[in-house]
């Protein structure tokens, strides 16, 4: 199956709201989801395996608790969407900083918040996790390695370099059962129609077969 | 002509940005389907119909090329034997009297094979990285049989029946940038002629208007055969397309408040461009009062059943009068004249006659005016991203100066919360409910950012101004969105509506008629407070008349000979 990247865009923002995150979480989602797709990654495929683990927990138990040297989560691992967005959105805290992480759960989803923080900071941002290392500038990234579904820690700093940058789609092709869950997480969000919604909500009025 | 830097500035965005407004803009030199014509003819595009393949009961397929300096541009329409009992133009409806896909240059008939297997389905077909936009269309049953009825008798249609119709078909949903699978408005945003927004959406539904005009006369030769008569190319010019729009619209605006922001900026650095213009030229003034004697034509002609129309209508009329009266007493012939109009609109005319005032005077100014429209779309994708560093107290202004208005607001009031948007399960379409009569609260969309800033607002009551955001990001997740969109405040400040658009008494028709003025529509006819009908193209020239001398002005109906 042949996507559009805002099928991808819409589809994940609706699927991370539907499994629980707050809207503003919920754009950064598809944000990210989509940014791994246009760079040769299946980010459904991580955002749907992602929400499997969050459904029916609190969101704010995997939020980092930063400061003192490493991040961790209040309760088990980290969500790369709340750890991504704080990296990102700590940019001004300085260059030299390399920020470091406890258990975290499918870090490829850090990668887009490298990338904003990257085009922030104007300089290569490298992720590093066991056994893998992603480099980007904030427009192209590099691979070293393999990425897992979870990692024991991870490291999010200043060098590097982004090597042979991974290819640029337009289109995603995501694994199909990915697409069907977030579809089915998505589908949370829509009220279920009643006759009331049908001939109210959609404002009928006057005739329209004239 | 002056040069310097506009001296009017634009208008506050407290004043622009209210519903009651944004519901009575009209349509200008920077509309989309003008912009498109303007540069179909001054670019001398060339258009064919490679195809039409189509029986005598109107069933079969046709192609329609556009082709300019760079690309073709086909529009592939399906023609279908519709039951009239099938015939709606709501969103749930499954079948239509024609379909339609905007293919990306000139299709093979392995490409129409395959559009034919899925854009009769719309929503429930998929398109491809190749097809720009999705659409259908349905006949006005009265107007159709009586045009196909009197052409095939040899006679031409009534006019009187074609003024008070307008269109031979109704295109309801163009979908387009990547739904149902088709191109990203992102891949084809670098084209020039795709620059602008919903240029592809514009090109589709011109191409649309063409291939109805064919079909009504192909129609007429079945039933007739020999003494059948040609459509008087006059008539045809008069006919434009139908549009029903829903509640589709209306979070679009709120969704996309960057350009949203651009549409509404460039028009009104255009008005301030004009206002700031020291004197007029004969010729200036002459293309005004022009403009305004064929808009008190169009207004005329323009309809509706709904109310509240028809009372803005009857104010029109009347401020029309009055500008007529304020023209004919030579007030154009001082000092600054547009200024001295426009100060006088704001004073005399209700919002609908100052809007209109505003639209007519950029009419004569398109060497400062056009130009604006390469400005009206999108490109800031680092708008998105948050700025962290941001310290409370600057959030705080932000928030103020868009949603200060709402921060005394009671959002616990039922009145002020009534509604709720949310998006159904049916159609996957946005629908307005009744949040304390319907089972719709939990499923709400975030469309409401008037209520929403309220409440951030308040939630960063206790913090520190001198903090940076992202401490209160972390704490506040739920209020994320709302720093995001204050932010894009900064450089988008017509991006909010200063309105709430959760209220008991919301019209969301003022959301659409925002939209559809900036596509250029004209005879805005609410059939609700929740969709409305209106007319693309109307007087346009087709593809084989179109040239730069009537590429521009067709909006305005011709003055009688």
């Amino acid at each position: 199956m042949s996507l559009s990247l805002n099928e991808v865009e819409a589809t994940a923002k609706r699927a991370a709201r539907g499994a629980g995150y707050p809207w503003g979480l919920a754009e950064e989602a598809a944000k990210a989801t989509r940014w791994l797709c246009a760079h040769d990654f299946d980010g459904c495929a991580a955002l749907a395996g992602l929400l499997q683990k969050v459904d029916g927990t609190d969101v704010a138990n995997w939020s980092p608790v930063p400061g003192g040297g490493v991040w961790n989560a209040a309760d088990g691992a980290l969500c790369p969407l709340a750890t991504g967005t704080a990296i990102s959105d700590r940019a001004h805290e300085g260059a030299a900083n390399c920020i470091r992480l406890g258990g975290i759960a499918h870090p490829i989803l850090l990668a887009p918040f490298a990338a904003l923080l990257a085009q922030q900071v104007g300089q290569t941002v490298t992720l590093e996790l066991p056994g893998a290392k992603l480099s980007t500038d904030g427009d192209e990234i590099g691979l070293n390695g393999t990425i897992s579904e979870a990692s024991p820690w991870a490291s999010v700093g200043f060098g590097g370099t982004v090597g042979r940058p991974k290819q640029r789609c337009h289109r995603a092709q995501p694994d199909p059962c990915a697409w069907t869950t977030l579809a089915t997480y998505a589908h949370r969000t829509y009220a279920p129609a009643t006759e009331e919604s049908r001939l109210k909500g959609a404002g009928a009025g006057l005739t329209d077969n004239d | 002509m002056n040069a310097n830097a506009p001296h009017i500035a634009r208008r506050d965005p407290a004043q622009v940005m209210t519903l009651r407004r944004l519901g009575s803009l009209h349509q200008c030199r920077l509309s989309f389907m003008r912009i498109l014509t303007r540069r179909m003819a001054n670019e001398a595009w060339s258009f064919s119909r490679p195809l039409f393949e189509i029986d005598a009961s109107g069933v079969g397929q046709a192609v329609y090329t556009a082709t300019g300096p760079s690309r073709s541009y086909s529009l592939v329409a399906f023609a279908h034997d519709l039951p009239d009992e099938l015939r709606s133009d709501r969103v749930i409806a499954e079948a239509w009297d024609a379909t339609f896909a905007l293919f990306d240059g000139i299709p093979t008939q392995d490409d129409i094979d395959r559009l034919s297997q899925n854009v009769p389905l719309q929503e429930a077909g998929r398109v491809s990285e190749n097809e720009l936009s999705l659409s259908r269309a349905n006949r006005s049953v009265r107007l159709w049989t009586h045009v196909v009825d009197a052409l095939a008798a040899g006679r031409q249609p009534d006019q009187r029946m074609i003024d008070n119709v307008g269109y031979l078909m109704r295109t309801t949903a163009v979908y387009g940038s990547g739904k149902f699978g088709a191109a990203d408005r992102e891949d084809i945003a670098d084209r020039p002629e795709m620059h602008a927004p919903f240029q592809a959406e514009m090109l589709s539904v011109y191409l649309t208007r063409t291939f109805v005009r064919d079909l009504v006369q192909h129609m007429a030769r079945a039933k007739g055969g020999d003494r059948s008569a040609d459509l008087d190319p006059a008539i045809a010019r008069r006919l434009g397309i139908g549009n029903s729009t829903g509640l589709g619209m209306a979070p679009f605006i709120v969704n996309h408040p960057v350009l949203f922001n651009n549409w509404i900026m460039a028009r009104e650095e255009a008005i301030s461009r004009v206002r700031s213009l020291r004197s007029a030229t004969p010729e200036a003034k002459s293309t005004f009062l022009e403009k305004l004697a064929r808009s008190e034509i169009s207004v005329a002609r323009w309809t509706s059943e709904h109310p509240v129309q028809i009372d803005k209508l009857a104010d029109l009329h009347r401020d029309l009068g009055d500008l007529r009266t304020y023209v004919d007493q030579g007030h154009l012939d001082g000092p600054d004249p547009w200024d001295r109009l426009f100060t006088w609109a704001e004073g005399a005319l209700c919002e609908e006659g100052q809007e209109l005032v505003a639209s007519l005077i950029l009419e004569p100014y398109s060497e400062i005016v056009d130009g604006l429209a390469n400005c009206m779309a999108d490109s800031n994708t680092d708008a998105f991203r948050i700025d962290g560093s941001m310290r409370v107290a600057e959030v705080r202004d932000l928030i103020e100066t868009s949603f200060g208005w709402a921060l005394g607001t009671d959002w616990q009031s039922r009145r002020n919360c009534a509604r709720a948007w949310y998006v159904s399960a049916e159609k996957l379409e946005p629908r307005l409910g009744e949040r304390f009569d319907e089972p719709i609260a939990d499923y709400e969309q975030p469309l409401a950012p008037a209520r929403d800033a309220a409440r951030a607002f308040e939630a960063l009551s206790g913090w520190d101004d001198n903090v940076p955001i992202a401490g209160f990001l972390l704490k506040h997740p739920e209020h994320r969105h709302t720093i995001r969109r204050a932010q894009i405040s900064r450089i988008a400040p017509y991006g909010e509506i200063r309105d709430n658009t959760i209220a008991e008494d919301v019209m969301p028709i003022d959301m659409l008629r925002a939209k559809l003025s900036f596509f250029g529509a004209t005879h805005f006819d609410p059939r609700s407070d929740r969709w409305v009908r209106i007319c693309m193209y109307a007087g346009a020239p087709y593809p084989e008349e179109l040239v730069p001398e009537n590429a521009d002005d067709w909006v305005y109906p011709e003055l009688p000979a």
